[in-house]
């Protein structure tokens, strides 16, 4: 039963680092129909800006503010610079991924450049281990569980509650539809990969700070990770994403305790095979 | 020649040969079929484990260090024959993620997915494949007669490695230069209309996945075979990029491109770095590498997405010189020859007989089922189509008699594209029966129903691009010896004559309609108007019985309208029985009796439209809509 | 008041319409009737922006609004309920409001719900319902509920009752658009049922192969044996071309 609970608890801070970023990414494509794959180039990138920092001297936590606004940045820039051209021109989905792979090889290689290839990790204190009814996490896993919950609260607070969230919803549901009302659509469109590029730079760093120890290409396996509580959920539905994160994120630590610890991410591959082949408008159904 | 200038000269003949097979494979997949298989490498992967599992000695050998399966240490050419099986066979699981339900880009990351789940589990669970640290020790090629070492054997192995980069060239060549190719492209350019021609979808994914996969699987027999070692680090999803990037840059679907993409990319790009001089940290070079790959990806496909060596245009052509054309004005198409001014009386000679086409008639013959049946070549009884609850369709029956140019009306929404999608076979009915020459076809699919002389054609454009005017004709014709994989392999002189006279018959069908100088043109380039020519030639290239046109006048200029109803007219005087949903009520005026109206789901009348018009309830249903 | 000026527009290849003009006045319903393929569609998506003219002027009393893109023409004043995908059916008949009140601001925007709640009572049942879950009548009430949100001088309605059955399309027509243009509104409707449509308007026209071929009021149209015929059989084939 500990061993249960322990896993248990591992599996929710796997899925709260899960759940940020694939809110983000299937918020990307909800709004412009594409898969970013150069996401998980974008978080770690991120990461080493708050990295960079921390190294400065700078308290990690603060240093993620800055990874936020670096994600924000570049996902902007991203998007205006690339997929959107791209998209202007009539490229078939295929194109737009390839195009992303390549954006990834640029964006984790670029970086690797110029921090080398050696891991690094955050110099900051794990805090003292906090025991609650059975699962034992550190104050800082408990604090990144405490971030996703916020996190998640203020996006359903955005989409739910705000002018601007639910003209997102409306952008993401029919473009032209949207248009017609007088919405800016293009800006809607680029505010929500800004903010979106927040969710990634958090989701970065807090997915670094959860690993110990990190590189320029450590996040290639997450992102397959991201793609499978995306999928789960319904690709471009938000709250899909953060049940799937849930899901995946205890399935992959729990399973993980009872089978070999290597093969933990071989679930969510498994999992994200499954779902594309049986239904791949998610499990959990689209709404309306 | 110093021996370690030697040997590099070596190792890179034999890189650039295997990677040439790979991409030769890739290409074929990729640039001709249309299939982005992300999952390449895992391929590759599969026949260097193969190669080398069935070379090595038991694991037990060399002191035990190394786990794996396998082990009966066979002689070469065993261990690369088994590999090319056990890629091939590998590709068949892989069908149905490269399947028509999922959005291109879904199942691309599903396939890349897979080769990242496959690379794990071979690292991880190390009694199959000794895990992250890979097999070493793999035997070269009939090493216990010669010494791998020596000059002599790797000149052999480089020059046998370039043998087979060539003879790969060749089989791809001949596959993709036969009918069984140009099926393919049909596919890659518009999968659901290639169905309805009668391609076999699933069976072309299949059988190109298979061959690229035995393709892939002997490149990395090649290459264990020489670097006797091979290991997870060697394909991760990195190595499927580079080859992806290799065959974009070189150019996908020539096989010229995929050459010399494998020559620039893998081997190129990896030999440049060995003269730079090495700056800054190690590992910087490799980095900036990496990154110059991603931006000639980019780069490629925003500036030449179509490489370096484009797909070439395969002409075949006319046989006579060209005619003059005018470049088209939107829709106008001067004819040549054969039609001069149109209109009715045109279709007939001067004396009002039947214009003959010289040569093969472009019908089959008519079974005698239909003269029993009264000459009525197609009848529903009863036929209802129901979406949710509501009717588009409700209980109609009609009957369409051979060699009449039936017309069928009615206001939108009134069911008509509906009824015909189910008299094609493309929608399935809800209730009631479809009978055809006198056979019930109710649950028959249309590319069957295909084959047995019921075709349709689309309202949408619906030509493939990327072939010619004479590629497309040539794609829909029913038998050729040439259109399967094992008719390709063998070659141009056993289909040529089925080709031969496929393009006697496209040809005279491009003099009839008037397109002979378009023959060579991609249909893409098309003006509106030639591309419903072009459609219509393409379904009666598969000698039908019975044409099903669906709008055939939308969008066109009314001239060229009138002259496409008058060669409609002109074949069914031939025998043609063609049923025609139209909005052009002009043209039913001029060359359709009977016409069928319908309105909300059920048949309102049927005559002829001077006999429609007088019926109020007919007039009424147009105006009430 | 809306004007179309030898409009000129097609989607790219070549014009689908050749020259339209046309003109709506305040509290007046205008139809634009005719059979498939005459143009009907191109020449709504050329007054909203959605396409580009090739040439020719668009005018909402005097401003010009040709060539701007939808969101502008939205602001000019023009609501567009469209043919289909006309509502978010993933946000709630509220949200949809919310949506339609979009260029308002804050406060006014649940005073313009409760306004159109007041003209579409069953809209007021349903607020927290999915749009999604809506029957096609409701949908096409949301749809014009939508644009009502902003009070339009102009509003233009793409085949509203298509899709409809025939009691709930009549009912819409007379009952919901001619209130439309009570309110004050310039209604331009283009229909295939060209009855329905002459029934409720104050003026029609009849477009063919691109061009206006007719326009009068529904009275003297339906008397004319000119117009049945356009409908049916003898519309001319060869549009002028320039």
């Amino acid at each position: 039963m500990s061993l249960f609970l322990a896993s248990f608890g591992f599996g929710l801070v796997t899925a709260a680092v899960l759940a940020i970023a694939a809110v983000g990414f299937t918020m990307q494509f909800a709004v412009t129909d594409v898969l970013n794959l150069a996401y998980g180039a974008v978080m770690i990138a991120s990461a080493f800006v708050a990295y960079a920092l921390n190294q400065a001297g700078v308290n990690v936590w603060v240093g993620m503010l800055a990874a936020a606004a670096a994600g924000a940045v570049g996902s902007v820039l991203l998007n205006t610079g690339i997929y959107t051209p791209f998209q202007r021109r009539g490229s078939a989905p295929i194109t737009m991924v390839i195009v992303s792979l390549g954006m990834t090889l640029i964006i984790e290689f670029g970086l690797q450049a110029i921090v080398g290839g050696t891991n690094v990790s955050y110099t900051m204190s794990q805090g003292p281990t906090v025991k609650a009814g059975g699962l034992i996490l550190t104050t800082v896993q408990l604090v990144i569980i405490g971030l996703a919950v916020v996190v998640m609260a203020a996006v359903h607070g955005l989409l739910r509650y705000t002018k601007l969230g639910k003209a997102m919803r409306a952008t993401a549901a029919n473009r032209s539809l949207a248009r017609n009302c007088g919405i800016r659509t293009d800006r809607v469109v680029t505010l929500t990969w800004a903010l979106t590029g927040v969710l990634c730079g958090i989701a970065g760093t807090v997915f670094a700070m959860n690993n110990g120890s990190f590189g320029a290409t450590s996040a290639d396996l997450f992102l397959v990770v991201i793609l499978a509580a995306v999928f789960l959920g319904g690709p471009g539905q938000a709250y899909g994403a953060m049940v799937g994160a849930v899901i995946i994120g205890l399935a992959t630590e729990i399973s993980a305790a009872y089978i070999t610890p290597s093969y933990k991410d071989v679930i969510a591959f498994l999992v994200l095979l499954i779902v594309m082949a049986v239904r791949p408008g998610g499990v959990l159904g689209a709404t309306a | 020649m110093s021996s370690a200038q030697l040997f590099y000269v070596i190792n890179l003949l034999i890189y650039a040969g295997v990677d040439i097979i790979a991409c030769l494979g890739l290409s074929q997949q990729f640039g001709v079929a249309g299939v982005t298989n992300f999952g390449f490498i895992i391929f590759q992967a599969a026949g260097a484990y193969t190669a080398a599992i069935l070379s090595l000695p038991n694991q037990s050998a060399n002191g035990a260090f190394q786990s794996y399966i396998g082990g009966w240490n066979l002689p070469w050419p065993i261990p690369w024959i088994g590999a090319m099986i056990v890629g091939g066979l590998l590709a068949l699981p892989f069908t149905f993620l490269v399947g028509r339900r999922l959005r291109g880009d879904f199942a691309a990351v599903g396939l890349l997915v897979t080769a990242v789940m496959a690379n794990l589990l071979v690292t991880n669970y190390r009694p199959l494949l000794n895990g992250a640290a890979g097999l070493s020790l793999v035997p070269a090629p009939l090493q216990s007669k010669y010494n791998p070492l020596s000059a002599g054997y790797q000149w052999l192995y480089a020059a046998v490695t370039l043998v087979l980069a060539a003879a790969v060239f060749l089989l791809v060549r001949r596959v993709t230069e036969s009918p069984y190719g140009r099926s393919l492209r049909a596919m890659r350019d518009n999968d659901i209309v290639a169905d309805s021609l009668g391609k076999n979808l699933l069976s072309l994914r299949a059988a190109i996945l298979v061959l690229g996969g035995a393709l892939a699987a002997l490149s990395g027999a090649i290459l264990v075979g020489f670097i006797n070692t091979w290991a997870p680090s060697a394909w991760g999803y990195a190595e499927t990029i580079v080859l992806f990037a290799a065959v974009i840059i070189g150019g996908a679907g020539n096989h010229w491109g995929a050459v010399l993409g494998a020559i620039l990319v893998p081997v190129g790009f990896e030999e440049a770095t060995r003269y730079i001089p090495t700056f800054g940290p190690p590992g910087l070079v490799d980095d900036l590498q990496w990154v110059a790959i991603g931006l000639l990806i980019v780069v490629f496909l925003w500036f030449r997405p179509q490489g370096v060596l484009p797909e070439r245009r395969r002409r075949i052509g006319a046989g006579a010189p060209p005619e003059p054309v005018e470049i088209p004005n939107e829709d106008v198409v001067t004819l040549a020859g054969s039609l001069r001014a149109p209109g009715l009386a045109d279709a007939m000679g001067q004396d009002g007989s039947a214009v003959r086409v010289t040569g093969r008639p472009i019908t089959r013959s008519v079974p005698s089922s239909v003269e029993a049946d009264g000459g009525v070549v197609l009848r529903t009884v009863d036929v209802t189509r129901d979406f949710g609850g509501v009717h588009a369709v409700a209980g109609v029956s009609i009957e369409v008699r051979r060699g009449t140019l039936t017309g069928l009306i009615g206001p939108n929404g009134a069911g008509k594209s509906t009824l015909l999608a189910m008299l094609a076979g493309t929608m399935p009915v809800t209730s009631g029966q479809v009978i055809y020459a006198g056979a019930d076809v109710t649950s028959v699919p249309a590319y069957r129903r295909a084959r047995l002389g019921l075709v349709r054609t689309f309202q949408l454009a619906s030509e493939f691009k990327r072939l010619t005017v004479m590629e497309n004709l040539l794609s829909a014709v029913p038998v050729n010896r040439g259109d399967s994989l094992a008719g390709a392999l063998r070659g141009r002189r056993y289909w040529r004559p089925d080709e031969e006279a496929a393009i006697a018959r496209a040809r005279a069908l491009l003099d009839r309609f008037g397109l002979s100088g378009y023959a060579d043109t991609y249909a893409g380039d098309l003006s509106g108007g030639q591309r419903r020519l072009t459609e219509i030639m393409r379904a009666l290239m598969t000698e039908p019985t019975m044409l099903l046109l669906d709008e055939p006048m939308a969008g066109v200029h009314p001239r060229l309208a009138r002259q496409i109803g008058a060669q409609l007219l002109g074949l069914c005087a031939e025998g043609m029985t063609i049923l025609m949903v139209e909005h052009e009520l002009a043209i039913m005026d001029e060359f359709c009796d009977p016409v069928i109206v319908m309105a909300e789901g059920t048949v309102l009348a049927t005559g002829t439209m001077a006999a429609l018009r007088a019926r109020t309830e007919v007039v009424e249903a147009y105006l009430v809509g | 008041m809306l004007r179309a000026e030898e409009v000129r527009a097609g989607y790219g290849a070549g014009d689908i319409i050749h020259g339209v003009s046309l003109s709506v006045a305040p509290r007046t319903v205008a139809s634009v009737v005719g059979p498939n393929g005459s143009g009907k569609s191109t020449l709504m998506k050329a007054l909203t922006g959605v396409i580009r003219l090739s040439s020719g002027r668009v005018l909402v009393g005097d401003r010009d609004i040709s060539g701007l893109p939808p969101e502008e023409v939205a602001r000019a004043g023009v609501g567009y309920v469209p043919q289909i995908d006309d509502v978010f059916p993933p946000l709630t008949v509220r949200e949809n409001l919310e949506m339609g009140g979009y260029l308002l601001a804050g406060r006014q925007v649940s005073v313009r719900i409760d306004h159109v709640v007041s003209v579409f009572p069953r809209l007021g049942q349903m607020l927290t319902r999915r749009a999604g879950r809506l029957s096609g009548g409701e949908r096409k009430m949301l749809a014009m509920g939508r644009v009502l949100m902003l009070q339009p001088a102009v509003f233009l309605l793409d085949e509203p009752t298509a899709n409809l059955a025939p009691k709930v399309a009549a009912e819409l027509l007379t009952g919901h658009v001619r209130a439309l243009a009570e309110a004050g509104a310039a209604v331009l409707v283009v229909e295939q049922r060209a009855k329905a449509a002459l029934a409720i308007s104050d003026y029609t026209y009849v477009l063919g192969g691109g061009q206006v071929l007719m326009a009068d009021t529904p009275a003297r149209l339906s008397a004319s044996q000119e117009f049945t015929e356009s409908f049916f059989g003898a519309v001319p084939q060869s549009p002028k071309l320039r």
